[in-house]
């Protein structure tokens, strides 16, 4: 692997961007080829990647502001790689099911990249500093695409997406700045390193209880705010709502997984040591949001809604597998993010192709379009079946892993998401795509017919992914499995210790 | 030789689904040759691993990793061997039959390719080494029971029978899943060290340890599967789906019925027998539900008028029959698990050919409702004659395939009366035999014989539809006195290839086993459901038939309490959708929608809103002018800094 690959793989978005928003004839081509690269980067790391060693790999480090102990440190392991993987094929399925964008497709696309290039960094980042500045960047491009390209409600959309989350980052950094100011490494300096930093938490002479208490608290509603858990939930139906398809794909596939990785990366090493209480409120938190997201879903009239709450339930499995603490219930968790990841993207796209199809997204409005749409309606009905948990597709193999590994400590909230959740799920999804695809075709729908080829290849692509890793996950699962291992049963090791720099 | 080739079982069909779903609709008949082939491929397949492992008496197994601590695995045992040969002869037969009834379909393609990926994930289900593979198969199953459902997808009805058929067996499936979860986390607390190549969730390692898990575990992994056998199989209460799936196409119901699907769920029960027998109360509760369900479902078809829904019913009741079979095992223990195979299969003979000469008919007179049928069998001999046959061996007259099954049913559920298991299940069994021959000769009565009573299309269906009957007629029929003894010995032995004592089990789940010598039944026992069985068909001809004697309509009028308590299926519908689905469970989403917007979302607002109120009165600092940002900018540094600062002394 060429040297910095893991800084070129982010760069190389934010260098298409900027060539995309100069440019708005050959946006689209910036964007097709920019993210193609990465994802052929992140490919050939995936390759080289050592599937058995739970140390960090493609490591680069340098230092940015040495008088306050910021570095630029990147870097991959179970945890991150796949969600690096996940970030590029959902970026280049975005560009390609974006392909007939017409209004200001030089800013459109730019943005597109602009949030690639953000959600790589926070993915790779293993400097504190680093982590935060990535993590807003990817605010911005989010708000402008709600903000332009919006629905009707826009501008409280984008408003309230900013905000909400934008406090819960601050809330975050307040955090990480009580971890920075309580550590010093032996030779007396600060420093924003986020291992070395996570690795001092376990030492109680230098965090007392209490104040990591407050510390994990402040960290662990920056992560639910994203990902988002109940009760912080209500900015994503919005922002989703009006959002225009692409930036709800991003949305869901790949901004709620921040929240989640900063679950693994950053909570749970620190879960052992924190008061015990904080297991019971994630495991509550997790089991509400699954069945509260599910009985939502099922309430709403509006097809993209209803599939934004089904992220908040699938959300969930994320946070009570991580709380639950086994190893497979950690690497469930881990694989739901990816599976979510593909899955949430076509539910979103065919909400999409629906709403600027037919002229309206309100179930009850529609119906019969499988007649007019047959291969859309295979591709909506495939997506909706991996959705709610079917054998053979993705989901199922998260939910199973992360309910099968959470028994064990946690069985009475698994057996509620199993009675209470469930079938819920299955409801929802069924009675939707009886609703809008089954049934006599309405007359006004008469002359509709199949979606842009492009939209069905993005969707058939992705629908593919899913079937393959439901069948043989153990490419994805087998380093989730070792960065599973590693949490549950090691500490934290320093990049130092691991011997990579 | 052949057992190299087992994967093919499932793979042929799965093949001929990806070719039929991406070719179909450029070939002729849409590519319906291609699931028939693939399907006859697993049957010959399955006929040449038999002729080795039979004679020898050996099994077939295969095993490898799949992700964490699973894996996937072919088993073919006795028990799995029975169920391939019936499942792939039956499929080939239906397939073949579909070739004339499905002809003229536009979405012929459609049809052969989602057929084809049945008849693979019910393939699956049975080879399955391992419970997990079984359940992803098993809910394969179900997904392909709900795509032909609904295949007919334009039909509202036909659309939301689907989705019936799906959620309703899903309540089962979770009980399944959650029981699968329970076994697992019960075995991994045992720290067992597994040889190459074993697994935790293989049938093998679940049958070797079920005496180290705690009886109550068992009890509740038992009872949770079986909750999920009940969904699948459409045991009461989870019954009410199976008889609206008759929105599918024939063929689809047939194979619903009789070969794939329903026939899940005893299959689990089977295959996990040793774990029910185990389990302390479980085969108790299997017998009471199978024969509730035995009687409770007779009594729904004496009063249906669609010919299909009346044989839906039959399925349902003879089901019951099956688990009640099963149940019966704590009495004599693993040679139950040969006679309820033995009327399953028998069953899936008759049921097919039931179902298949019912789709002739239909075809044929283009109607379902029998009351518009009479005297078909003049135009259709062949039908009629086969349908005959077929009502002969599901009421159990002697020498058919079902009377064998039946009767050795009835009689255990006699001895396992005389234990401490209690009467009841042998009353409804009993009880069931006589309506059984009722409704089914109500039904041929009503059909074949007496007069045309509307103006349908007299004419016999072409030979790819009668061949299959008479097929299936001849097995219906012939295939219970060659082959009942040999059946028993085989399958009912089907668990001495595996390491377990039954003694040992029947200590952990309170069995007291029988000698079989010892009980000798009465003759009136033993005479007792043949006698039901023609006294049922001798009240059928007297109300239904040319002969007939006896008004119905005078015994039971039409605004008979009873009748009609019966015929509106005993409000169960009305429960479950209309209250329990419609009511409660959309209600609580309406609710918790309101919930979130006035509460969760309605503080968010708030919050918002008194901060604007302030940020009013605070947005005269926007001077505009950089100094006062700056101070401003250090202002908030300093107070952050304070503020962190204050929190680490407070919590150090």
């Amino acid at each position: 692997m060429i040297s910095n690959a893991m800084s070129l793989m982010i760069a190389i978005p934010l260098i298409a961007a900027i060539i995309a928003f100069i440019n708005g004839k050959i946006a689209r081509y910036a964007a097709l080829i920019g993210s193609l690269i990465s994802l052929i980067i992140s490919l050939q790391m995936f390759q080289e990647f050592d599937r058995t060693s739970s140390v960090m790999q493609f490591v680069e480090s340098y230092d940015w502001v040495p008088s306050i102990g910021v570095k630029y440190t990147l870097g991959v392991d179970g945890i991150g790689m796949p969600l690096v993987l996940l970030s590029t094929i959902v970026t280049l399925m975005v560009v390609i099911y974006a392909w007939g964008e017409t209004k200001r497709p030089n800013q459109f696309f730019a943005l597109l990249l602009l949030n690639e290039f953000g959600v790589l960094g926070v993915f790779t980042a293993l400097d504190f500093f680093l982590f935060y500045i990535f993590w807003e960047i990817v605010l911005i491009p989010m708000f402008f695409l709600i903000g332009i390209w919006g629905g009707p409600r826009k501008d409280y959309a984008a408003i309230k997406f900013f905000i909400y989350t934008h406090v819960a980052s601050l809330v975050m950094l307040l955090s990480i700045f009580a971890l920075y100011f309580s550590y010093r490494t032996p030779s007396g300096a600060r420093t924003f390193d986020m291992l070395t930093l996570i690795q001092a938490t376990s030492d109680s002479t230098i965090f007392s209880p209490m104040l990591l208490n407050v510390i994990f608290i402040g960290l662990l509603i920056g992560f639910m705010v994203k990902m988002p858990a109940v009760p912080f939930h209500t900015w994503l139906p919005d922002a989703h709502v009006e959002a225009p398809t692409a930036g709800s794909v991003i949305l869901a596939a790949l901004l709620l997984k921040m929240g989640g990785y900063g679950l693994f990366r950053i909570i749970m090493p620190m879960l052992p040591n924190v008061s015990h209480h904080y297991i019971t409120l994630m495991a509550i938190i997790g089991t509400v949001s699954i069945i509260y997201g599910g009985f939502m879903a099922l309430s709403q009239k509006d097809i993209k809604k209803m599939v934004a709450y089904s992220s908040v339930s699938h959300m969930g499995y994320v946070m009570l597998g991580a709380g639950a603490f086994t190893w497979l219930s950690v690497e469930g968790a881990m694989f739901q993010q990816f599976s979510h990841g593909l899955i949430t993207c076509v539910l979103f796209m065919t909400a999409g192709t629906i709403g600027h199809t037919t002229g309206t997204r309100m179930i009850a409005d529609l119906g019969g379009l499988a007649d007019r749409m047959p291969k859309f309606a295979f591709l909506m009905m495939a997506s909706f079946l991996a959705s709610l948990g079917l054998p053979g597709m993705c989901g199922f193999v998260a939910e199973l892993a992360v309910l099968t590994g959470s028994y064990a400590t946690l069985p009475i909230y698994v057996l509620i998401v199993i009675f209470g959740g469930i079938v819920v799920t299955a409801g929802y999804h069924l009675w939707a795509i009886q609703k809008t695809m089954f049934g006599p075709i309405l007359k006004k729908y008469l002359d509709l017919h199949d979606p842009h080829s492009y939209e069905l290849l993005s969707m058939s692509i992705l629908v593919a992914l899913m079937i393959y890793f439901g069948i043989n996950p153990s490419p994805i699962m087998g380093i989730m499995h070792v960065a599973a291992d590693q949490l549950v049963n090691g500490s934290v090791l320093t990049l130092a210790q691991m011997g990579v720099i | 030789m052949y057992s190299d080739y087992a994967y093919l079982i499932v793979a042929l069909p799965i093949l001929a689904f990806v070719l039929t779903i991406f070719l179909g609709w450029y070939l002729p008949k849409g590519g319906g040759f291609f699931t028939i082939l693939a399907t006859f491929g697993a049957l010959i397949i399955s006929l040449g691993i038999f002729r080795e492992i039979y004679p020898t008496n050996t099994i077939v197994h295969q095993s490898a990793p799949w992700f964490a601590t699973f894996n996937f695995g072919i088993l073919i045992d006795p028990l799995a061997i029975v169920m391939l040969l019936m499942v792939s002869f039956v499929c080939t037969l239906i397939h073949i039959y579909a070739l004339g009834y499905m002809d003229g379909d536009p979405g012929l393609a459609r049809y052969f390719a989602e057929a084809g990926l049945f008849t693979a994930a019910m393939l699956g289900l049975v080879l399955s080494d391992n419970i997990l593979q079984l359940f992803i198969f098993w809910e394969l199953v179900g997904l392909c029971s709900y795509l032909l459902i609904g295949f007919w997808y334009r039909k509202p009805t036909a659309a939301s029978a689907a989705k019936k058929a799906f959620l309703v067996t899903r309540v089962g499936d979770i009980m399944f899943l959650a029981g699968i979860i329970i076994l697992y986390t019960n075995l991994a607390k045992l720290n067992l060290v597994l040889p190459d190549g074993a697994y935790l969730l293989q049938f093998q390692t679940i049958y070797s340890n079920l005496a180290l898990i705690p009886p109550n575990q068992l009890t509740y992994v038992a009872l949770l599967l079986f909750g999920g056998a009940v969904g699948k199989s459409g045991q009461f209460p989870l019954h009410v789906w199976l008889p609206d799936a008759m929105e599918g196409p024939t063929t689809v119901s047939a194979m619903i019925h009789a070969a794939t699907m329903v026939t899940a769920g005893v299959y689990l029960v089977a295959r996990s027998f040793p774990l029910f027998y185990a389990a302390p109360h479980a085969l108790t509760v299997v017998a009471y539900v199978g024969g509730f369900t035995a009687l409770f479902a007779a009594t729904l078809g004496l009063v249906m008028f669609d010919i299909k829904r009346v044989l839906a019913f039959s399925t349902i009741s003879q089901l019951g029959y099956m688990m009640l079979g099963l149940g019966v095992g704590a009495t004599v223990g693993a040679t139950a698990v040969g006679v309820s195979m033995f009327h399953l299969i028998g069953h899936s003979f008759f049921k097919a050919l039931l179902f298949l000469c019912a789709g002739s008919v239909i075809h044929a007179t283009g109607t379902n409702d029998m009351r518009e049928m009479g005297g078909v069998l003049k135009s259709m001999k062949w039908t009629g004659s086969c349908m005959l046959a077929g009502c002969l061996a599901l009421v159990g007259f002697p020498l058919t395939t079902g009377f064998y099954s039946k009767d050795e049913i009835i009689v255990t559920a006699y001895e396992n009366g005389l234990g401490a298991n209690g009467w009841l299940p042998y009353v409804f069994a009993i009880t069931a035999v006589l309506l059984t021959a009722i409704y089914s000769f109500r039904l041929w009565f009503l059909t074949f014989d007496g007069r045309p009573r509307s103006d349908y299309g007299k004419h016999e269906s072409p030979w790819v539809m009668v061949g299959p009957l008479v097929i299936l007629a001849i097995c219906a029929l012939g295939m219970g006195v060659p082959t009942q003894g040999p059946f028993y010995d085989y399958v009912g032995n089907n668990f001495e290839h595996y390491d377990l004592n039954f003694d040992e089990l029947a200590v952990i789940g309170g069995h007291h086993v029988e000698n079989e010598e010892a009980v000798h039944e009465p003759f009136i026992i033993k005479i007792l459901p043949l006698v039901f069985c023609l006294g049922g068909i001798l009240i059928a001809a007297l109300f239904y038939s040319r002969w007939r004697k006896f008004d119905s309509s005078r015994i039971s009028p039409k605004n008979d309490p009873i009748r009609h308590i019966i015929f509106r299926r005993y409000y169960l519908n009305e429960f479950y959708t209309g209250w329990f689905t419609e009511t409660i469970v959309y209600g609580l989403a309406l609710l918790t929608n309101a919930f979130d917007l006035k509460i969760v979302d309605g503080i968010v607002n708030k919050i918002s809103e008194l901060l604007v109120g302030f940020g009013g009165t605070v947005r005269k600092v926007q001077t505009g002018l950089i100094q006062d940002y700056i101070t401003a900018i250090v202002l908030g540094l300093t107070v952050l800094l304070i503020l962190i600062k204050l929190v680490m002394v407070v919590a150090t």
